[in-house]
């Protein structure tokens, strides 16, 4: 009953000073808004960007070594069974040279091609598919001293691609971190100068609390509460942003930078929902809890 | 065999060889000894500067002595921990001279504050503030806001806010240092109705004439030292018993 009852004291005291001061809790929601707009862009701009690697990745963290005609099935065999001992390789197939002639010549970027050609010019192929992008240039190097391997071109593998965009990745990853980071300390400072200055407005009450013998986190709850209010409603209406600006913005972008496959996701949005209200509401309480810590003493 | 009561086995308050010096360097209290039993009224005098709203302070633990034991209630100040502060405050009603009401509340919310912070149940903060605006006779002006009351009314509110808790201690520092001398009286009256219905009251004052009508008992303070204690006492040193002394 008692707990009930401190509960709803802080309850309608945080609402109260929260309404009282509106330029100055107002200023403070609209800051916190920007950054988790900041935030939130910036994942669903990290979101895309990792699809889009994603797909990279998948496609070259396969590597196919090219068969030279003439050899022997038994020595393709022993070397996909001694790919398949590799610790690093999932999956091992062979494509005969049958089966490599009726996929190029589905291309149709090739259809000109396939006029001109007479017999079958086009190598069998080993596919190798290798669990992580850093592990395919042993399996390069692998291939390149099997003597069944073409000897013009053994394999398709393409080193600085895999380097540049493993390194793209981890960048991004380390940036993303890094804005994450400078953003939720900003709004931490900022959330505790709210309560800064609405715990100057209340220091009258404060005393008088202090006088008749308030627990000292009982004249803190109500300011922790404003706190997680001002995140709640900024969260809020970061969302509400978000949602209306992220079709356009998409179109816009798709338009404009078409070589990025950026593409409309409604599920993100409903996942970033709920991560962003929590994130607001999280930051809020923080701010504010070490904001109460510095500035209310008992 | 039959043990007579011992009234004064126990002093509410007792300072013990109590210094107190700010950290600016200021000596405030220089080695003060003081006991008040439960029951007792007691009257602070002296010039300004004396070290009575020190002695109040110290009272509330809002300040540590430097040196001695200062017991209130049997509850050693000087090592209370800062967590168990605000139950040792609420066995001590607090009035001040510029009354610390809560512009923003009536006159009844402001009593039923102290009530609310302790999460008292509505139909006890009910039942406790109307008996204590009763008490300082502002039954009827519960609804009314601070500023729309004259001085002395204001203080009766801060009054009754300290009693509503039910204390058995009243500290007032100069609770009518900002009122006329009939309004003053008034104020006096209501305290010494409390002391007896049997709280202990101590109050910082520099009014000369209610001390000297009063005849209770009185301490003095000049310069951080306790200089006279007299059970019927005056503001002044009496002339006439230390006449007859000399
Ligand atoms: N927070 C403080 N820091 C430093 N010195 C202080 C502090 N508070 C009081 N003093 C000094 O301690 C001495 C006693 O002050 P105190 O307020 O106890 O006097 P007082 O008897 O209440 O005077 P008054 O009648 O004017 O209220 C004074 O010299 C004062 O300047
Ligand atoms: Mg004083």
């Amino acid at each position: 009953m008692r707990i009930w009852r401190h509960l709803l004291f802080a309850l309608s005291s945080a609402w109260q000073s929260f309404w009282r001061h509106v330029p100055v809790t107002g200023a403070g929601v609209l800051s916190i808004t920007l950054i988790l707009i900041l935030g939130g862009a910036s994942l669903l701009l990290g979101h895309a960007f990792s699809q889009v690697l994603d797909g990279y990745k998948q496609r070259v963290s396969v590597i196919s070594v090219s068969v030279a005609d003439q050899t022997p099935l038994t020595t393709v065999e022993d070397f996909e069974d001694q790919l398949r001992l590799q610790p690093e390789v999932l999956s091992v197939r062979f494509v005969s040279k049958e089966e490599e002639l009726r996929r190029f010549s589905e291309d149709p970027r090739n259809q000109q091609l396939i006029e001109q050609i007479q017999g079958n010019p086009v190598p069998a192929k080993i596919e190798v598919k290798v669990g992580r992008l850093g592990d395919v240039k042993k399996i390069d190097t692998l291939a390149r001293h099997w003597r069944g391997a073409d000897r013009t071109d053994p394999t398709d593998y393409q080193g600085d691609f895999i380097t540049n965009m493993l390194r793209l990745s981890s960048w991004l990853t380390i940036a993303g971190f890094g804005m994450l980071a400078v953003l939720t300390v900003a709004s931490i400072v900022i959330v505790m100068n709210t309560i800064r200055t609405a715990v100057y407005h209340r220091r009258q009450e404060i005393e008088v609390m202090k006088l008749v013998g308030a627990t000292e986190w009982f004249v803190r709850g109500p300011f922790v509460l404003e706190g997680v209010l001002t995140g709640l409603i900024a969260a809020s209406l970061a969302l509400g942003l978000l949602m209306l600006a992220y079709r356009p913005f998409v179109e816009r972008f798709q338009s404009e930078l078409f070589f990025v496959p950026l593409t409309y996701d409604p599920r993100f949005v409903s996942v970033l929902g709920p991560d962003l209200l929590a994130a607001g509401v999280l930051l809020g309480a923080m701010g504010s809890y070490i904001g109460v810590r510095r500035f209310v003493r008992i | 065999m039959v043990i007579a009561p011992d009234f004064d086995s126990r002093p509410i308050i007792s300072f013990q060889s109590v210094w107190k010096r700010y950290a600016n360097g200021t000596e405030a209290l220089k080695d003060v000894s003081l006991a008040v039993p439960e029951g007792d009224f007691i009257f602070l005098v002296g010039p300004s500067g004396a070290g009575k709203s020190t002695m109040v302070r110290l009272l509330i633990r809002e300040e540590k002595p430097t040196r001695g034991r200062i017991l209130v209630d049997g509850i050693n100040l000087g090592p209370l921990p800062r967590r168990k502060l605000p139950h040792f405050r609420r066995k001590v009603g607090l009035v001040f001279q510029d009354f610390k009401l809560l512009p923003r509340l009536t006159v009844y919310e402001n009593v039923a504050f102290a009530l609310r912070v302790l999460g008292e149940s509505r139909d006890a903060i009910e039942r406790l503030v109307g008996d204590a605006l009763e008490t300082v006779g502002l039954a009827n002006k519960g609804a009314k806001y601070p500023r729309e009351l004259s001085g002395g009314e204001q203080q009766r509110v801060a009054i009754a806010r300290a009693l509503v808790p039910g204390p058995r201690l009243i500290v007032a520092d100069e609770p009518t240092g900002n009122l006329d001398p009939a309004t003053a009286w008034e104020i006096m009256q209501l305290f010494l109705r409390i002391n007896a219905s049997g709280s202990t009251v101590v109050m910082a004052t520099h009014n000369r004439e209610i001390v000297d009508l009063l005849r209770r008992r009185v301490v003095a303070i000049e310069d951080g030292r306790i200089v006279r204690d007299d059970r019927s006492g005056t503001y002044h040193e009496d002339l006439a018993t230390s006449a007859l002394r000399a």
